[in-house]
This record gives C-alpha cells, sequence and structure tokens, in this order.
C-alpha cells in the first residue's frame, strides 16, 4: 500500500480506535504498524498526522507489534527515523523517544540480546547526561526537553527492567548535582536508588561503591546488564504493602552500609529531598514513596532525613502529597512519628477528610485513609477498617453523615458512625445526644427517603444499603436494631414493592436482623384487611417469611386470599408461599389448602402445579420434601410453571446411580441350622442411610433372596455382620448379583451395583443332626451304605500341603466329622441342602496327601467334591 | 506508582448507549507491568466499549432503575469512596477511580504492584492518589472558564498533546495541564538550572501581585428550641503574581481586625515554603477561646506563573449574617407560610444581590396565591412551583423584613414539578443566594503591608546555584503600593432556613451545641 494521506490515516486511525481488536481481525490490518512505521519518514504528511501516528504506536503498540521481533524491528525503525530528522526543531523527536521506549518494552524486546536495546539505552543516556549528541538531535533549544524526555524513558525501562541504570547511579547522582532538569532526574535518580537498594538487600550485598562510580558506564564501551539480570526476577514494587511486612515475608534483610557508604547514601537522599520543593506536587509524592520503600531496610538514622519536609508537606492536604505522608508514616512508624507528630498527623488527616474547599472524591479517599490509619501502636486485628484509637467522638464531629450527603458519602460516613457506636457501647450513657441516638434518627431519615411513592430506586437501594451497614457492625446491639425493625416495618406498608430488596436484605444479614425483622413482615403480611393491589408483592414477601410466624395464621390467610388470585401471577405468587411452607414444615391444613387450589385456581397450570404440591406432600417424608424442593426456581417457564418447577426437583425425586458406597465381603460362617447361612461383612466408604440390599442368582439354583435392610452406615463407626439365608434349590456354588438402594445424608435416593459375590461349595455345607453317642460309626456306615445303588461311589487324592492331616479337619471340616480317630482315619457327613449328602472317608495319611473314599447320594456333587477336596490344601 | 489507563466519558442520558468516549489513553508498558505485578488475578484493561458499558452500569448512569438489580442494587453491593469494581467479561478489573463532574465521568485504572487477590487497601496503593490528581487536573484544564460545548471540545483536542507533556508514559509529572500547554509553548525558551518544575519560563514585565479573598458563607437555620443552627465561613484566597526572575521570595500575611474571626483549618499551596505551627494546628475540631490564634498568618512561598490558590480556611464567626425564620404550615388545601429575615447590623448592607428562593417539592403548579411584602418584590414561578423573593442591593433601616402569603397547588404533573427527597411533606426550606463584594466576614484582609517580595539581585549561573541564591539574596522590602491590588467578596453558598414547624435533616453537631 502507498503512503496514505492525511485523511485516510485519520479514518484508519479512528476505526482502530473504535475497536483494536476488530480492526486486527480484519486482513489489512497487519499491515497498519509497518504501514505506520514507513509513513513517519513520508514526506508528504505533516508533522501532526506522524504526531497522531506516534501517539497511537504509544497506546497500542502492544497490539501493533506483539513479539519481540517485531518491536525489536519497530524500535530500529523507530530509531532510524529520529537520526534522519533534519536538524530544525521537530515536535517528533520526543514522541519518538517515547514510542521506541514503549515498543522496546511492551514487545518484550529489552534485553541485552537485542540491537535495538543496545542503540536505544547508550542514546538516552547521552542524552539525559547532556552530552552533545551531534546536530541531527536538533537546535540547543531543545535539548532541554529532550533530556527530560530521556530521563522519562529511562526511567520507564528501568522500572520494567530493574536494575537496568544500576551501573549509573554515580553519574546520575553528579547530574543532578550540576545541570539539567531537576525533576526528570531526580525522579530517575530516586528509582534508581530504590531499585538498587531493594535488590542490594535482596541479595544482601553492600552498594559496593555504585553511588560514587563515575561517568564511565556511558561512553561508547557496552551496557552493563549485570544487575538489571540479577534483578529480572523482581519486578520491584515500587511502594509497600500495607500493613509493613515483616522483614522476612518479601525477603529484604536489613542491610547494614558500611559508614562510608552510609555518608554517601545520606547524601544522596538529603540531595534528592533539599531540591525536592523544586518538584511539581505529584513528582514530590512519588519521589517520597520511592525513598521512603527504598530505605525502610536501612539501618541508623536516615528516615529523619525526612522530618524538615514534613511540616511543610501537612500543611498542603494535597492529595498525593498527604498519601505519601501516610505511606512514610507505614514505612517508619515511631522511628519518624512520634506520638505527637502522629496526632497532628491525624488531625490533619481528619481536617483534610471534611474540608469544604476540597473534593468529595478526595474526602472519601480521606476517610478510607483514616479507617486504615497506620497506628504506631495499633489495637484491633490487621487489614481491617477501624477508627484509630486517637480518633474519639470530639474528633468525628465534623464527619457524622448527614441525610444532605449523596449516597456514597452517606455511607462512607455513617459506617465511620457505626464503628464508634460500637466502640461507644459503654460510654455515651447519659449524654444528651449520643451518637447512637444520631445514627437512630438518620436511619428513620434514609427509611422515610425510601418510603417515598415515586422516589427514585437508587434512594431505597441506599436505605437498604446502610441498614446492611449498621446490621453488620453493630448487630449486638438491639437498642439500634430494634428501631431499625421497626422502621423497616413501617417502609414495607408504605410500599410493599420493595420487597426484593427486603428479600436481599433477608437473604444476606445476620440473625440479628434477619430473625425479628422475618417475625415483624410475617405480622404485617398476615394481618393487613383483605386483597389490595399489592397483593403480588405481600405474596412474594410471605414465600419468604413465611417461616417466621405460626402456621395457621400464614394458612387462613391464604385461604382467604386464594378467591382473589384470579391471573396466573399471583396464582403462582400464591403457590410459591405454600412450596415455601412445603419445604419448612407440611402439616393437613397446608393439604386441605392445596386440594381445595387443586380443584378451585381458574388457570390449569396453577390447579396442576397445586396438585402435583399435593402429591408431594401426601408422598414424600418431610426431609425428602425439603430437599426435593430445594434448589431455588429457575427462570419461569414461559409455557407452564409446573415444567419448569419439574425440571427443578425431578432429578431429586429419582432415584440415581452412583458409585457404589458400601464394600461387602464373604466373611466364615459356622455352618448350623436347617439352611446354608452367608456371613457378609460391611465397610462404609460413606455415611448412608435406609440401606436395602438386593441379591439375586442368576438362573434357577436357588430361590430368590430375601432383601436385607441397615438403617446407617458411617464410615467412621463399627458395623455389625449380616447374615443371608441361602435356599438352594440344587447344591452348587454361583455367583449372587448385588444391588444397593439407599438415602445420602442430603436426602437423595441412589442406587449403586455392587461387585457380585461369590457362593461357593463349601458355604453349603451343613452338618447331619448328632447322633446319640457310641452309635455315630453305625449312624455313618447305614449313611454310607444307603448311597449305592442309586448314588455314585468315587476315590480321590486329596493332596496335604505342608499342613498335617489333622490341621486339614480342623480348620475345614470339624463341623462335619461323625467319626474321628486321629490321625489314622476320619468319617465325614455332609449335607448339603436341599436333598443331598456327601460322605467322605478319610483314611492314613501320607508324606503329600491323603486317600479319600467319597461316596453322594447325588452323581452332580461328584466333579464339584473332587474339586473341593484337590483345592483343599491351597487354602 | 502509574496508571494503566484514562478515560474521559461524557454521560448522555437518554442515547443508546448512554454516553460516549471523548477521550481515552492506554499505558502499554505500565500493563506490561501490570501483568507481572497482579500474577493471576491480572485482569486486562478493556477496550472502549465494554468499559464504557460496565462503567456506567456501576455509577447507576444506565437510568433504567425500574427494576431491581441484583448486581447494582444489592444491600451489600456497598460502595464508600470513589474507588469501583467493574464486571467486564466476566472478571472484575479494580480498581477503577471515577468521578461524575459537569456531565463527565473521569476515570482512571491505576497500577496495583502486588497482587489483586486478597484486594490491597486503597490507602497501600500509590496510583490511586495519582489517578484522582490526575483526573482532577483534567477537570480542572477542562472546565475553567469554559463556557461552551466548542471551547470544550477545543480543550478535549488538546489533551493528547497535554498528556504527552503531563503523563507521558503512565506516570503522571504535573497534574496541573495548564502548566504542560505552556511548556509547550514555552518549548524554545532555554530553561535555566533549578527552575521549578511547576514554573516553566519565567514572567517579563511590570511586577504586580493581586490577592483575592473570597468567603463563602454556609448555614443552616432551624428555628428550633433543641437544635442549634450553624453556621461557617470558608474562605479561599487567591493569588497572582507577576514577578521578575526565577525564584522571587513572597510573604504575604492576612490580618484580621480586633475582634475577627480566627481563621482555622488552613490549607495551604504546596509552593508555600515553611509554615507557622500555630497556622498548622488552628483547627475547628477544637473549641474556640480567646487564647486562639488569631494573626498575622504568614505564608512564605516562590509563586507560580499563574494564578493559584494561595491558601484555603474556615472560620466560625459568632453570629450568621442574616438570620431568618421560616414557617410553613398546611392548612386544609393551601399553604400558609411567613417568612422573617433580618440582616446584622455588623454586616456591610450592601449587596451585589440577595435573594430568597422558596421552593415547594413533590406538589403540583401553584394555582394561587396570596402575599405581602414588607420589603423587595416577589417572583413566581408556577410551573416551577417555586417564589423568589428579591431584596435587592438593601435592607431597610430596621434591618428587618418579611413575607407572608397563602398558595394553593394544582395536581401533581407528571415529571412537571421538582422531586426531592429531603423535602417530604412539610419539610422545606428557604435558601438565600447574595453576595457582597469588598467584604469579608472574618474581617480577613491584605494591604499594602501585607506584601513582602525578596527578589534575588542578578543571580549568576553556578555550580551551586540554591547556595547561591542564598548569598545573593537582597532582603529588601519592595513597595508594591502601586502594583498591589486586592479584591475581596463574600457569596453566600448552601444558606438554608428551614420550616421550623417540620422535621429537618440535621447534622450531628447541631444536636451537640
Amino acid at each position: 500500500m502507498g503512503p496514505l494521506n492525511r485523511e485516510a490515516w485519520a479514518r484508519r486511525l479512528a476505526a482502530f480506535r473504535a475497536s483494536p481488536s476488530t480492526f486486527m481481525a480484519r486482513a489489512e490490518s497487519e499491515d497498519l504498524g509497518l504501514d505506520l512505521l514507513s509513513d513517519l519518514r513520508s514526506d508528504k504528511l505533516s508533522e501532526q498526522t506522524k504526531v497522531s501516528l506516534l501517539a497511537l504506536s504509544l497506546e497500542y503498540s502492544d497490539k501493533l507489534w506483539p513479539d519481540a521481533p517485531a518491536a525489536e524491528a519497530a524500535v530500529t525503525s523507530l530509531l532510524d527515523t529520529l537520526i534522519l530528522l533534519p536538524p530544525r526543531p521537530s515536535a517528533l523527536r520526543r514522541p519518538l523517544l517515547l514510542a521506541a521506549t514503549t515498543a522496546l518494552v511492551a514487545g518484550g524486546a529489552l534485553g541485552p540480546t537485542s540491537e535495538a536495546s543496545c542503540r536505544l539505552l547508550p542514546l538516552l543516556l547521552r542524552l539525559a547526561s547532556g552530552q552533545d549528541v551531534g546536530r541531527a538531535f536538533g537546535p540547543t533549544a531543545e535539548q532541554h526537553p529532550l533530556q527530560a524526555t530521556a530521563c522519562e524513558c529511562l526511567r520507564e525501562l528501568e522500572s520494567c527492567k530493574p536494575g537496568l541504570l544500576g551501573s549509573s547511579l554515580g553519574l546520575l547522582r553528579s547530574l543532578l548535582g550540576q545541570m539539567g532538569p531537576v525533576q526528570p532526574l531526580s525522579l530517575l535518580l530516586a528509582l534508581v536508588l530504590h531499585n538498587t537498594l531493594v535488590a542490594q538487600s535482596r541479595s544482601g550485598v553492600g552498594l559496593q561503591g555504585l553511588l560514587v562510580a563515575g561517568a564511565s558506564s556511558t561512553g561508547g564501551s557496552r551496557w552493563d546488564w549485570t544487575l538489571a539480570e540479577e534483578g529480572d526476577a523482581h519486578l520491584q514494587p515500587q511502594a509497600p504493602s500495607w500493613p509493613t511486612a515483616e522483614e522476612g515475608e518479601c525477603g529484604l534483610s536489613i542491610l547494614e552500609p558500611s559508614p562510608e557508604e552510609a555518608r554517601e547514601l545520606r547524601a544522596a537522599v538529603a540531595q534528592l529531598l533539599d531540591t525536592s520543593y523544586l518538584l511539581t506536587p505529584v513528582a514530590q509524592a512519588h519521589l517520597l514513596w520511592l525513598l521512603g520503600w527504598a530505605m525502610r531496610g536501612l539501618r541508623g538514622q536516615l528516615p529523619m532525613l525526612f522530618k524538615p519536609q514534613l511540616v511543610r508537606l501537612l500543611g498542603t492536604a494535597q492529595l498525593t502529597l498527604l498519601h505519601s505522608v501516610l505511606a512514610l508514616k507505614a514505612t517508619f512508624g515511631e522511628a519518624l512519628f512520634t506520638t505527637q507528630d502522629e496526632a497532628l498527623l491525624l488531625r490533619r488527616l481528619t481536617l483534610a477528610a471534611q474540608h469544604p474547599a476540597l473534593p468529595s472524591p478526595t474526602h472519601l479517599f480521606y476517610l478510607h485513609c483514616l479507617l486504615s490509619f497506620p497506628e504506631n501502636c495499633p489495637l484491633g486485628p490487621e487489614g481491617e477498617e477501624a477508627a484509630p484509637l486517637l480518633l474519639g467522638p470530639q474528633l468525628c464531629r465534623g464527619l457524622m453523615p448527614s441525610l444532605l450527603h449523596d449516597p456514597m458519602a452517606l455511607l462512607a460516613h455513617l459506617h465511620l458512625l457505626c464503628l464508634l457506636c460500637a466502640e461507644d457501647e459503654e460510654e455515651d450513657k447519659g449524654q444528651a445526644q449520643s451518637p447512637r441516638q444520631f445514627l437512630v434518627e438518620l436511619l428513620t431519615g434514609l427509611l422515610q427517603r425510601a418510603a417515598l411513592g415515586d422516589g427514585p430506586r437508587a434512594l431505597a437501594t441506599l436505605c437498604f444499603q446502610a441498614t446492611y451497614l449498621t446490621a453488620s457492625c453493630l448487630a449486638g446491639q438491639p437498642a439500634i436494631l430494634t428501631p431499625l425493625i421497626h422502621g423497616l416495618a413501617q417502609l414495607y406498608q408504605a410500599r410493599p414493592s420493595l420487597v426484593p430488596h427486603f428479600v436481599d436484605l433477608l437473604d444476606r444479614v445476620g440473625p440479628e436482623l434477619g430473625e425479628p425483622l422475618r417475625k415483624v413482615l410475617w405480622q404485617e403480611v398476615v394481618t393487613r384487611p383483605g386483597p389490595g393491589e399489592a397483593l403480588g408483592w405481600h405474596l412474594q414477601m410471605l414465600a419468604e417469611v413465611a417461616e417466621g410466624g405460626a402456621q395457621s395464621a400464614t394458612l387462613s390467610f391464604l385461604q382467604a386470599t386464594a378467591p382473589h388470585c384470579t391471573d396466573w401471577g399471583l396464582q403462582q405468587a400464591l403457590l410459591q408461599v405454600c412450596r415455601a411452607l412445603l419445604q419448612t414444615s407440611g402439616g393437613d391444613g397446608l393439604a386441605d389448602l392445596l386440594q381445595m387450589l387443586a380443584r378451585q385456581l381458574e388457570d390449569p397450570d396453577g390447579r396442576d402445579h397445586a396438585r402435583l404440591y399435593y402429591m408431594l406432600l401426601a408422598h414424600l417424608a418431610s426431609p425428602k420434601l425439603g430437599v426435593a424442593l430445594g434448589p431455588s426456581l429457575a427462570a419461569p417457564a414461559l409455557a407452564s410453571s409446573l415444567v419448569a418447577e419439574n425440571q427443578g426437583f425431578a432429578t431429586t425425586l429419582m432415584v440415581q446411580e452412583t458409585p457404589a458406597p458400601i464394600q461387602l465381603s464373604v466373611g466364615r460362617q459356622k455352618a448350623r441350622g436347617p439352611l446354608p447361612v452367608l456371613r457378609l461383612q460391611v465397610e462404609a466408604l460413606e455415611a448412608v442411610y435406609s440401606m436395602e440390599l438386593r441379591f439375586c442368582v442368576k438362573g434357577q439354583l436357588y430361590e430368590p433372596l430375601e432383601a436385607i435392610h441397615i438403617p446407617c452406615l458411617c464410615p467412621d463407626r463399627p458395623t455389625h455382620p449380616l447374615y443371608l439365608t441361602l435356599k438352594p434349590r440344587r447344591p452348587a456354588p454361583t455367583q449372587l448379583q448385588v444391588q444397593a438402594l439407599y438415602t445420602t445424608t442430603t436426602g437423595l435416593t441412589c442406587h449403586a451395583h455392587l461387585p457380585p459375590l461369590s457362593v461357593n461349595f463349601a458355604d453349603l455345607f451343613l452338618p447331619f443332626p448328632q447322633s446319640p453317642k457310641g452309635s455315630e460309626l453305625s449312624f455313618f456306615e447305614e449313611l454310607w451304605d444307603s448311597c449305592l445303588p442309586k448314588g455314585v461311589e468315587s476315590r480321590v487324592w486329596c493332596p496335604l500341603g505342608s499342613q498335617g492331616l489333622e490341621t486339614l479337619v480342623s480348620q475345614h471340616l470339624e463341623p462335619f466329622v461323625v467319626v474321628a480317630q486321629p490321625p489314622t482315619s476320619y468319617h465325614i457327613a455332609v449335607h448339603l441342602p436341599p436333598h443331598s449328602m456327601l460322605l467322605l472317608r478319610l483314611e492314613a495319611a501320607q508324606a503329600d496327601g491323603v486317600p479319600v473314599a467319597i461316596r453322594t447320594d447325588d452323581w452332580a456333587v461328584l466333579p464339584m467334591a473332587g474339586d473341593y477336596l484337590r483345592g483343599l490344601a491351597a487354602c | 506508582m502509574a496508571q494503566r489507563a484514562v478515560w474521559l466519558i461524557r454521560h448522555e442520558p437518554g442515547t443508546s448507549f448512554g454516553g460516549t468516549v471523548r477521550f481515552s489513553r492506554r499505558y502499554p508498558t505500565v500493563e506490561k507491568r501490570a501483568k507481572v505485578f497482579n500474577g493471576s488475578s491480572y485482569v486486562p484493561v478493556p477496550e472502549d466499549g465494554p468499559f464504557l458499558k460496565a462503567l456506567l452500569s456501576e455509577l447507576r448512569l444506565l437510568g433504567d432503575d425500574k427494576d431491581f438489580v441484583e448486581s447494582r442494587d444489592s444491600c451489600s453491593h456497598i460502595n464508600k469512596t470513589s474507588v469501583y469494581g467493574l464486571l467486564v467479561g466476566g472478571e472484575e478489573l479494580w480498581p477503577v477511580v471515577a468521578f461524575l463532574r459537569n456531565d463527565m465521568i473521569h476515570a482512571s485504572v491505576p497500577l496495583v504492584e502486588q497482587t489483586l487477590s486478597p484486594r490491597p487497601p486503597l490507602i497501600s496503593i500509590s496510583g490511586i492518589s495519582q489517578g484522582l490528581e490526575l483526573l482532577f487536573g483534567i477537570q480542572d484544564f477542562l472546565y475553567s472558564g469554559q463556557k461552551n460545548d466548542t471551547e470544550l471540545n477545543a480543550k478535549l483536542s488538546q489533551l493528547p498533546d497535554l498528556l504527552l507533556q503531563a503523563c507521558p508514559l503512565g506516570t503522571l509529572l504535573d497534574a496541573n495541564l495548564q502548566n504542560s500547554l505552556d511548556s509547550i509553548n514555552f518549548a524554545s525558551v532555554t530553561q535555566p538550572q533549578k527552575q521549578p518544575a511547576w514554573k516553566v519560563g519565567t514572567y517579563k514585565g511590570k511586577p504586580q501581585i493581586s490577592i483575592s479573598i473570597t468567603e463563602k458563607v454556609k448555614s443552616m437555620q432551624y428555628g428550633k428550641q433543641d437544635i442549634a443552627d450553624t453556621w461557617q465561613v470558608v474562605g479561599t484566597v487567591t493569588c497572582k503574581c507577576d514577578l521578575e526572575g526565577i525564584m522571587p521570595n513572597v510573604t504575604i500575611s492576612l490580618n484580621l481586625p480586633t475582634n475577627g474571626s480566627p481563621l482555622q483549618d488552613i490549607l495551604v499551596h504546596p509552593c508555600v515554603t515553611s509554615l507557622d505551627s500555630a497556622i498548622l494546628t488552628s483547627s475547628s475540631i477544637d473549641t474556640v477561646d480567646d487564647s486562639a490564634f488569631s494573626g498575622p498568618y504568614k505564608f512564605p512561598f516562590t509563586p507560580p506563573l499563574e494564578s493559584f490558590n494561595l491558601c484555603y480556611y474556615t472560620s466560625q464567626v459568632p453570629v450568621p449574617p442574616i438570620l431568618g425564620f421560616y414557617q410553613m404550615k398546611e392548612e386544609e388545601v393551601q399553604l400558609k407560610i411567613t417568612v422573617n429575615l433580618k440582616l446584622h447590623e455588623s454586616v456591610k448592607n450592601n449587596f451585589e444581590f440577595c435573594e430568597a428562593h422558596i421552593p415547594f417539592y413533590n406538589r403540583g403548579p401553584i394555582t394561587h396565591l396570596e402575599y405581602k411584602v414588607s420589603f423587595g418584590q416577589l417572583e413566581v414561578f408556577r410551573e416551577k412551583s417555586l417564589l423568589v423573593w428579591i431584596i435587592g442591593q438593601k435592607f431597610p433601616k430596621s434591618m428587618e423584613i418579611s413575607f407572608s402569603g397563602t398558595i394553593t397547588f394544582g395536581a401533581k404533573g407528571h415529571n412537571k414539578q421538582p422531586f426531592d427527597h429531603i423535602c417530604i411533606g412539610n419539610t422545606a426550606y428557604v435558601k438565600l443566594h447574595f453576595r457582597i463584594s469588598d467584604y469579608t466576614l472574618t474581617g480577613c484582609y491584605a494591604d499594602q503591608h501585607s506584601v513582602q517580595v525578596f527578589a534575588s539581585g542578578k543571580p549568576k549561573i553556578s555550580a551551586q546555584p540554591a547556595v547561591a541564591r542564598k548569598k545573593h539574596l537582597i532582603p529588601k522590602h519592595w513597595s508594591y503600593r502601586q502594583f498591589l491590588a486586592t479584591y475581596r467578596k463574600l457569596i453566600s453558598s448552601d444558606y438554608y432556613i428551614w420550616n421550623s414547624k417540620a422535621p429537618a435533616p440535621v447534622t450531628f453537631a447541631s444536636l451537640l451545641s
């Protein structure tokens, strides 16, 4: 694109400014930065247009040249343009220097490897030190403003990369002493001194003679990046954090300079402070913040250097200056401000916070400063706004709120008044006019204003904000809260349309105000004679405060109101109250009302809604009901409120599947009784209530199993074992599917599938009834003989492993032994429900096993018995 | 200690956006630092459009307050300073310093050199006072002597160049933008060393000093037994010193006559070099007794080039200049009112003008009026429900005047008659507007003996000018008799006389006395 003319550029710049992001999203936007740089050298554009191009690059260089290479190229181009300017006065030199500095920093190109940095920095330093930089830099008349601008640029670079000018400290100091514009040099020197001291105290080394170093680094020699690279990790705050951080916290150690260094340092600081009156007030303030923060870690008498400045500064009440004095106060405390000084500062601050000659934003800022005043001996907790100890009611007389204040000022002054009332709880009794009485009168005034029928909402908002502020500061003072509650009730009477404000207030204040206020407002609603225009508001209010009063009165009110609820909106409001009652109480009266509404409401949606509530009330226990209705309604649906309602609690009423809340395992069980019983161990992973465990066997092997009910399980409480009776149709092992249905602590009903439980062959073993003593052998022999011919017989080898036969029998088969002749033989009879038996003859054990003769009346059992015996040794 | 961005937004109620951005300026290098300092709590400065919308909403200037909006109207959403948090793109931009003056919203975002969560207290952020000062500076520049929109637009168009001088890289160098304008114009003059940064160039020409003392008197009079009336004088001393030399030293003394009321709560211009401790501690917080310091009040200073406010003070004079009594009663359909005014004998009975405004709020238009005035004339603004009693230049010899009348009002029209949230029911006031030239209520004055000028000889340029200047100082009491101009005037400001038959907004001080 060729050079644009003035108008074209003006249009392009305006389009860019209107929305940089939209502009940059367009295709041609990429060229903007390049066009701008090239047109700066165009002869066709006026200087004024070029200044406007540079102004844009100053503001948006991060958008025009976002990355380091682009920024590097842009800075190079800007510097070339600067050098190519003809040696006559030009308005472009200053903005070019500023633009180059901005682009270098914003694009992240500043660093030792950047050629542009290595060109710009020495140039700036030469300009700042007033050295002759050649005719290209304009006539001598322009040198002064350029010198100041160069200092500004260097200060910005040092701010963004602390330590950059550390090695030029001595040079800057000598410059300030000799010549040059005082303000830019002072600010630059103060910042470099600040950064150097902070960095030195971080690393713990001394000043290393930096303050007295000569002008070595400005010559043609390479720029010294050492200190900047060291400090790179910490961009250093130029202001103290508040309240003054402990030394250790911010990583600063106490720096103890050598006597010589201390002398030089004192001289440098004194030099800066002595000429500080030549600086503009804002620059003076900046200097004080910098020096104060720089010297906080230093031992010695340095804070006293500030003393001579204080009286002059305290006289002004100029915003930045007084703020910087407060910063010094916070930094040095008693080292600079004696008790008398502190009292004087506080008086001046109090005075400034109310002086009629100062504007309101200043008053409010000073008021904030008063409540965060850095006291020498603070008593209260740090970080909270509180009235300083020295600020008594006498001093605060002029800081009291008044109805004539604008809302923000009124709230700020009201806060102070509340803090004073909180402190003076005991003291002000018996006074003719106590701050507390005044507070009550003021709140009454605010309530009256809010009650104005056609007043703006801002007045109501202000009244509720004041109420909230008072209630939060003075929660424990009924002398204030009681009239306030009374006033709020009157306000509600006068202007029921403020219900949203009341609801908001009730949701946010503590119980000290909230509970009695609910009661009073409930009373207001239910005792109102007849329905009026504001019925909708009253119902809204009742939905919020229904729990504050007796349900019977609420219900009679609703019953009386129902016939007047003729439109959808009113019916919904009515049903909202029912909903609130459902959540908190319930009862017969409510059921009757809901039934009546379900029949009589005109709107079908309303009838459905009432019916739904009735069903819920009839079918759900109250905790469940509370949860089901718990989540507040989403925005009312357009078609039917019922739909929205359903969306709201469908999830809470449905049984939801969740991960298993418990772990089940099968434990060992002593076999006895007519049926096998599984002993189950439960371990709870979370608290569950009313748990039902359902078991299911695939196929027809067993009869259906009964569910087990557990009232409550908690993870940290011991649990009892559960017993599950099995009713096998055939003696066979199987797997049980387990499902848990339970209620969570939040009242939701959930179900979960648990891992299947295995019923082993041995779990089905039952002993035969005990035979009379002495006849065991014959009993066994009878059984043995009865198996054949319908049954089967077999012999298996049962490996013994490391254990002997006796151990094996006592561990696994003890209950079933009929005849024992240890260690040579055992006769074992097992009853397998429903109708089978398994008989074993264990004979004399050999080295690694025992031969077993088996008989059973059920041939299907035989393979399982074989497997069982072969597996015993491994158990 | 810097600003990330500055805006001027013209508030235009009724337009689609509610306002337009008239000026904005961003500082990318400061933004870069903000990103590092704020860390994870960093929120970038938004573009003008979203910023405008968020700010107008937060300042309740969108005019749409029909419905309760929680983010704006919630009782816990409390702002106690001119510093706001703006919701932009789901994140909260904080701190935003902003205030509305003359339909223009002045806003800036100061840099906070630490993380923003938890929020540090405002007192710890140096950029807050700097931001306010910058915005005050812009406001002073835009509205000093500005009369119409054309002038305002001309001044707005100068702002980019001025901020390039006063705040080139985000750090405010001078809040006095007029100074920056002068420095652009003075750019060709070689500046000598040790030139104060707040004084660009030097004055050449006939030496002249002008001092003007303006006192404003405000009062709240209730006409009740149990509530004390209050009144206060607020004085401003403005100087313009046209003197040659770089650093002429001037001392101005303010004097009081024998029975004058002591000056209190004195705030001085930063160019004042030292201050007597009696001046520093004289304060309205303490009860005044005979031992109070009553001057002369000496202010040594080096003057800037332009006109400046040397000091502000307050004073508690023994009686209010005009004592008033107002009674308003509602009798069936009409209001019965009586106003009595009495000028104190000590006050100069020679007004530039004197009027009593009697407004009736929250009522309909005036339909019928019968009245009697003992002095002056009455103007009736029926639609505005306002009576203006023009008293004129002098009170009569008796010093007492009275007005009485009965008024009937019509039905309340929509938005035609004024609304007021203080004047509810019979709460009402009479407001006095008057001005007396060549007079101060405290008696405070400056005359030819009050001004001393210590001009340096012909200072030579030397290596240690600060020392040299002292050596060459020739304490010479120049007679500026023929070059000194002094002006005095007394103006009323917030001078209210409340209906004694109804409740009135009372200050705490009234209750204590």
